[in-house]
Formats: structure tokens, C-alpha cells, sequence
């Protein structure tokens, strides 16, 4: 009885989602309802509407923003959710048993020489990524990339920074308290560009009433760019946020406890 | 057409990395193979135009190819 149920459920899942196949429209035809009203509307209005060259981040930041702003607190809720299953400090007896990794000795008896300096090679490579990150969140409405790119960029700069040299001291650690924090930071900017719209007098994230002294494209410029550094915070706030809950839980080599 | 070709070769790799990670016993191998189907899964975003898919896939790819190895040094590297 305990594996039909199951296979009952799966059966009626699958069918269902065949039966609803059919009402879908083919991928790339012409004269289905949304590549007839919306495509047009977006590919003729999106560049002169929103001043942004990337129709892309034009859609998704703009016409969309309410979608992307629950996109957001998603990943926000997701970094909570890692923290609270993760980060439970388990007791020592419990914990996940790691294996000794022996040292790796040449088989001849000579020493091991390193080829790679990595506490030289890391922080060269660590303020190109960062600087790469900053350009891809600035231009996001004109060319590819925006928030979501350059936070996960941000993150893996310091995923290398905590992973690949644990020993130097680094000038901003996050712990998991601090981490969970900032994503919340991320969303609430987010949400207080669309408020500061309504100050202006208009609707949430209607980002020509932004009250600004601008030009009215300008402001759709500037509301955008705000809104794409929040999505940016909060996506490196989770990415560090699940580093530190798997960190809870993983021995490495050179802990001393 | 040449673009099509294209395509279904990318498509034949993504399936053949499939039966890899599938039927491998060392996990470390998995992680890595796994990584390299989203190395091919971008080069198909790409083809078919969409870059900033491709941007966030390769980005991603990375990312989680870190947690799968940082969990991998806890647990038991082959699988029985």
C-alpha cells in the first residue's frame, strides 16, 4: 500500500500535466495570444518607454517589477530556511563524521613544491570579479547581466575569500545572524523604491513619479538601478547565507575542536 | 540547419553527461561532470539567444558546484 499510493499519485500528476499540454500554445508560433498583444507591445515600446537598451531587465525590472520584488523576498525566505535547518549546532556526537585526508607525499620521497602562490593569485583575482560585478549591476539595462548576476558574482568573490585561504583575517565577515540580516536589507530597499514612487504620487514602482528632480526617462534609469541593487544585496546576502549554514555543519582538515 | 546540427549535438552531450552522472560511483566525479552540464546547458542558452540566461547559468553553475564539494568532504566520496 505504501508504494501504490504514490504510484497512483505520480500516474494522475503525469496525466494531468499531459491533459494540460494541450492548451498551451507551440513554442515560437506566431499567432499565439502572447506573441500577438504582449511581444509586440514590448519589443516596439520597451526601449523608448523605459530607457533601458536591454529588453530583458526592461520586462523583468520594469513592466514586472512586482513579480521580481516577490522573486526577491523568495530568496530571502530561502536563505532563512537554509539557516533554520542548517545552522542548529548540533551535539559533537552527532555531527557528520569527517574522514582523514592524509597528506599528499610524492611517491620518490622528494617534497611537494606548490606551483601556485594562492594567497598571491586570490586577491588578484578577487577585485577583478568584484569590479566585473559592480560594472554588470551598472549596465544591466544596457547590456546583459543585472542584479541577480552581480550579487551571485559578489558572493563567489567571498566564497574564495573564506574558502580558499580560511587564515587571513578578511576586512568583512558575515556571520549567519549578520548574513540572514542583509538579505532582509536587500528586499526592504526593493520595496522602499516602490513606496518612494507612491511619495511621489503614483503608484507602487511607477518609477516615473520618483521624486527627483529629472528627466522623466532618467528617473526610469534611476528607479531601476535601485531596484537592481537590492535584488544584488539580498542574492549575495543568500548565496553567504547558505555558505554559512553548510560551514555549521562541515569539518575541515585544520579545525582544532 | 547548421545551427540546428548544433543544437542537437549540444543536446547529445547534455544527454550523455546525464548517463554519466547517473551511473558513476565517485561522487567527486558526479560534482565535476555535473558542472560541466551547465557549461553545455549555457552554450545552449547562447545558441538560443538568450544571453543573460547564460550569464546567470554559468554564474550559478559555479556556485553550486562549491556546496556540492564543500558537503562532499564530509561524506563518503564513493557510493555503494
Amino acid at each position: 500500500m505504501r508504494k501504490v499510493l504514490p504510484l497512483i499519485l505520480i500516474v494522475i500528476c503525469l496525466g494531468a500535466s499531459f491533459v494540460t499540454l494541450d492548451f498551451l500554445p507551440e513554442i515560437g508560433d506566431p499567432s499565439s495570444k502572447p506573441n500577438t498583444h504582449t511581444t509586440d507591445y514590448y519589443i516596439e515600446h520597451a526601449t523608448t518607454e523605459t530607457n533601458a537598451a536591454n529588453m530583458v531587465t526592461a520586462v523583468i525590472v520594469d513592466y514586472r517589477a512586482f513579480d521580481t520584488m516577490y522573486e526577491t523576498t523568495v530568496m530571502f525566505i530561502a536563505g532563512v530556511a537554509v539557516v533554520l535547518i542548517l545552522a542548529s549546532h548540533p551535539e559533537r556526537k552527532n555531527r557528520i563524521r569527517f574522514r582523514k585526508v592524509r597528506k599528499k607525499e610524492s611517491r620518490d620521497g622528494k617534497p611537494v613544491y606548490r606551483t601556485i602562490n594562492k594567497e598571491v593569485v586570490i586577491p588578484l583575482i578577487e577585485p577583478m570579479i568584484m569590479l566585473y560585478a559592480i560594472y554588470v549591476l551598472f549596465h544591466g539595462e544596457i547590456s546583459l547581466g543585472g542584479g541577480f548576476q552581480a550579487g551571485a558574482l559578489l558572493g563567489m568573490t567571498y566564497i574564495l575569500d573564506v574558502m580558499v585561504i580560511p587564515e587571513r583575517d578578511s576586512l568583512i565577515r558575515l556571520p549567519k545572524d549578520k548574513s540572514t540580516a542583509l538579505g532582509g536589507i536587500g528586499t526592504f530597499i526593493y520595496v522602499l523604491t516602490g513606496i518612494l514612487c507612491m511619495a511621489g504620487g503614483g503608484v507602487f514602482l511607477e518609477y516615473e513619479k520618483l521624486p527627483i528632480p529629472m528627466h522623466a526617462l532618467e528617473k526610469h534609469s534611476t528607479g531601476m538601478l535601485l531596484v537592481e541593487v537590492g535584488v544584488a544585496i539580498c542574492v549575495m546576502a543568500t548565496i553567504i547565507t547558505i555558505l554559512n549554514g553548510i560551514m555549521e555543519r562541515v569539518h575541515f582538515d585544520d579545525d582544532t575542536d | 540547419m547548421s545551427m540546428l546540427m548544433l543544437e542537437a549535438v549540444l543536446l547529445l552531450a547534455l544527454i550523455a553527461i546525464t548517463l554519466v552522472v547517473i551511473f558513476n560511483k565517485d561522487l567527486m566525479v558526479v560534482v565535476v561532470t555535473y558542472c560541466a552540464f551547465s557549461f553545455i546547458t549555457m552554450f545552449l542558452y547562447i545558441v538560443m539567444g538568450a544571453p543573460d540566461v547564460a550569464f546567470t547559468e554559468a554564474v550559478i553553475g559555479v556556485i553550486s558546484t562549491i556546496y556540492f564539494i564543500m558537503t562532499l568532504r564530509n561524506i563518503d566520496r564513493r557510493c555503494k
